[in-house]
């Protein structure tokens, strides 16, 4: 037992690094399994309830398949936008809950430079660009916020971004979407005005709504990754995520201004999470309504758990929920909440909670295989 | 003036019926977060009480029924997080997070089953009805202290419950042991404490005293579940418990300072006339917001929680 434990905390990352992956396949699939058990207990089929819902998720070739795949990317783009939100705070040691609020804010700025005079007129080549770069820094600077109250005031992120998150959402929708930024009467539109044609994200799959989002936050996940990886900047931020518990001691005195690269980290993360809200306004909403769907940024948490924070891992957790919530349309035809996938999603999260318990079930696997064949070495396996 | 005495103390007793779930479940971290786990579930578990609150109270017709439900949903999940994080130290933060996306999901799902509708529950019997409130005739009138003369039970629950849970963390000896778990289980369990114990204790009391928010929402404030809850009020009382330094009159404050801001907000819309009627409604909304951070940057200062607060505890071998 004692060794097995040893093992597995303390050489995952040399011997056994494929468990890194293998840890969320498993809790994805005891979480389908799961979720099954708790439709056939409520009374209903979990066959029919599935088969709906990967029938139509996008996942898998079949009837209208195509508008299926479309919509399942659209959303992933989002996810993944939220997603990355959480995981860049994550990796520099922050906890960031405000992936609503950027998301929100990227929205609005996204509505605003779309329909705004000055800027409607442009070539797309010039506006689109434009509006990309506005949004990134409104949620930028909404995210830094945070960053600098925690670097220099030493007030905890979870607290500046949960307020913050509500204070953008009453500035909103409480007033810049009733009131400045509100459509005239006469147009009979509730909310904003609808963004001009050189604002919209082109399509790229023509009968469907399948725009280049995708392509965007593939490529911003790759620059992520780059950043991460490949210099000595993100190598200071994770740096700081590493030694979070032991108060930073270590960064700041390896020369790491951990004050700055908090508060750069804070903005970048808010900067990615309100692409998402941007997505939402120039490829699918057209305006910022009165009231906005929400719900991506506390999902985007979910996706960046299940992805272990990292880049290509936020991308497939980001395709995985993006599936389940197109497939949950049709899972109302077998009388199931079309909410039923954030219990899968749930579960799942749950299942990496519990790592510990699968890799340690995995250990003894492959202990009690290795202890059949010698069976004078023993195990630490009870 | 004097005839604003009445609408003053309205607005307390307001604030107070908007404060007490956010108490409950801010006290529900303190319990939880000076044994050394993080609970950010406070919200996902006051949902789970809330909508099991009302299920018990619809399935009896009786509001304690319906108490006792979401007490118990309480104790379910507070063993599920303990489970998770104590038993096998997985990341607290991630077991939390699980919690709540199940109770989106879960919680819309048994809606849906359950009455058949979307969005919300039928009315139920509830603790805000006018006969289960307790009455203190001899203080209507006078400013202020007027609010209290009507409130729920569980108004008054959670202002007793901040004096209790003061005693027990500060002065019994299970209170200290909690504290030294939270700050150095290694120290704690040398001295003879029974650090799992103690964390299984604390977490499923504070998740317990988080399902009484949920239960002061549905079956206090209101009387039916509606979908939206908990509102975002477990991440407020996250939040008020961080702020007030993880202690239970530390949360009061910060509680306090929050509803201040919303009677603020509520009288300055309900008198504004000039210039105030100007400003738009979307500032006086986010005013309590604004003001939590403010007195953080001006006042408060660092916020240092329970050194061990978070770092799943594990048995040296």
């Amino acid at each position: 037992m004692k060794d097995v434990l040893k093992r597995i905390v303390f050489g995952k990352r040399e011997k056994y690094w494929w468990m890194n992956a293998l840890v969320p396949l498993i809790s994805i699939l005891l979480a389908f399994i799961v979720g099954a058990i708790f439709i056939k207990i409520t009374g209903r089929s979990p066959v029919v309830a599935y088969k709906l819902l990967f029938g139509a998720s996008g996942l898998f070739p079949g009837p209208y398949w195509k508008s299926h795949f479309a919509e399942m990317l659209l959303s992933s783009s989002m996810y993944i936008a939220t997603g990355l939100g959480f995981a860049i705070a994550a990796k520099g040691g922050l906890f960031n809950i405000g992936a609503e609020g950027h998301f929100i804010v990227g929205g609005i700025a996204a509505a605003y430079l779309g329909y705004a005079k000055p800027f409607a007129g442009l070539p797309k080549f010039i506006h689109l660009p434009l509006i990309i770069v506005g949004v990134m820094l409104a949620g930028g600077i909404w995210g830094a916020i945070a960053g600098y109250l925690k670097a220099k005031r030493g007030i905890h992120e979870v607290i500046t971004t949960i307020m913050l998150n509500w204070i953008a959402l009453y500035l909103i929708e409480a007033w810049l979407v009733i009131g400045p930024m509100e459509a005239a009467v006469e147009t009979g539109i509730s909310g904003t005005p609808y963004i001009s044609l050189s604002a919209k994200l082109p399509k790229i799959l023509p009968p469907t709504r399948l725009n280049i989002s995708i392509i965007i936050i593939l490529a911003v996940t790759f620059l992520i990754w780059y950043l991460f990886y490949k210099t000595t900047f993100g190598y200071e931020i994770r740096t700081m995520g590493h030694t979070l518990m032991f108060g930073m001691e270590a960064p700041k005195a390896a020369g790491i201004n951990v004050e700055r690269r908090t508060i750069q980290t804070m903005f970048i993360a808010g900067a990615v999470a309100a692409l998402g809200g941007a997505f939402m306004v120039l490829g699918v909403l057209f305006q910022y309504p009165p009231i906005f769907e929400g719900g991506y940024g506390f999902d985007g948490i979910a996706v960046a758990l299940i992805g272990q924070n990292e880049p290509l891992g936020v991308i497939l957790a980001g395709i995985l929920i993006g599936a389940l919530r197109t497939g949950a349309t049709t899972v109302q035809l077998a009388h199931i909440p079309k909410t039923f996938p954030s219990i899968i999603e749930g579960f799942t999260v749950g299942f990496i909670a519990l790592q510990m318990l699968i890799r340690y079930w995995i250990m003894k696997l492959i202990q009690g295989r290795k202890k059949s064949v010698q069976t004078e070495m023993g195990g630490g396996a009870k | 003036m004097n005839s604003n005495i009445p609408f003053l103390n309205a607005s307390i007793a307001q604030a107070l019926d908007y404060t007490a779930p956010i108490l409950f479940a801010a006290l529900g971290g303190v319990m939880s977060e000076n044994a050394g786990v993080v609970n950010i579930a406070l919200e996902g578990m006051m949902r789970f009480a809330a909508f099991f609150g009302v299920w018990g109270s619809f399935v009896s017709g009786n509001a304690w029924v319906g108490l006792l439900w979401g007490v118990g949903i309480g104790i379910v999940l507070g063993a599920l997080h303990a489970y998770i994080t104590v038993k096998w130290a997985g990341d607290q933060i991630i077991s939390g997070v699980a919690i709540n996306v199940m109770a989106m999901g879960m919680i819309t799902y048994l809606l849906e089953s359950v009455f058949k509708t979307t969005g919300y529950s039928p009315p139920v019997a509830y603790f805000g009805a006018p006969a289960s409130k307790i009455h203190l005739a001899f203080l209507k009138g006078i400013p202020i202290l007027g609010a209290f003369a009507e409130l729920t039970i569980l108004i008054w629950f959670a202002l007793i419950l901040v004096v209790v849970l003061h005693f027990v963390l500060y002065h019994t000896v299970l209170g200290l042991r909690i504290r030294a778990v939270g700050e150095n289980p290694h120290a704690a369990e040398t001295l003879g404490v029974n650090v799992f114990k103690i964390k299984w204790f604390a977490v499923i009391s504070g998740s317990v005293l988080a399902a009484f928010g949920g239960l002061a929402l549905s079956l206090g404030t209101l009387s039916s579940f509606t979908n939206s809850m908990a509102m975002g009020k477990g991440f407020i009382g996250l939040a008020a418990m961080i702020f007030g330094k993880w202690t239970p009159f530390g949360a009061l404050g910060a509680i306090l300072i929050f509803a201040g801001a919303q009677v603020l907000q509520l009288f300055m819309q309900g008198t504004a006339t000039g210039f105030a009627k100007l400003i738009p409604l979307g500032f006086y909304l986010s005013l309590p917001y604004m003001l939590t951070i403010g007195a953080l940057i001006g006042v408060v200062g660092k916020a240092v929680g329970p050194a061990s607060d978070g770092v799943p505890y594990k048995k040296e071998s």
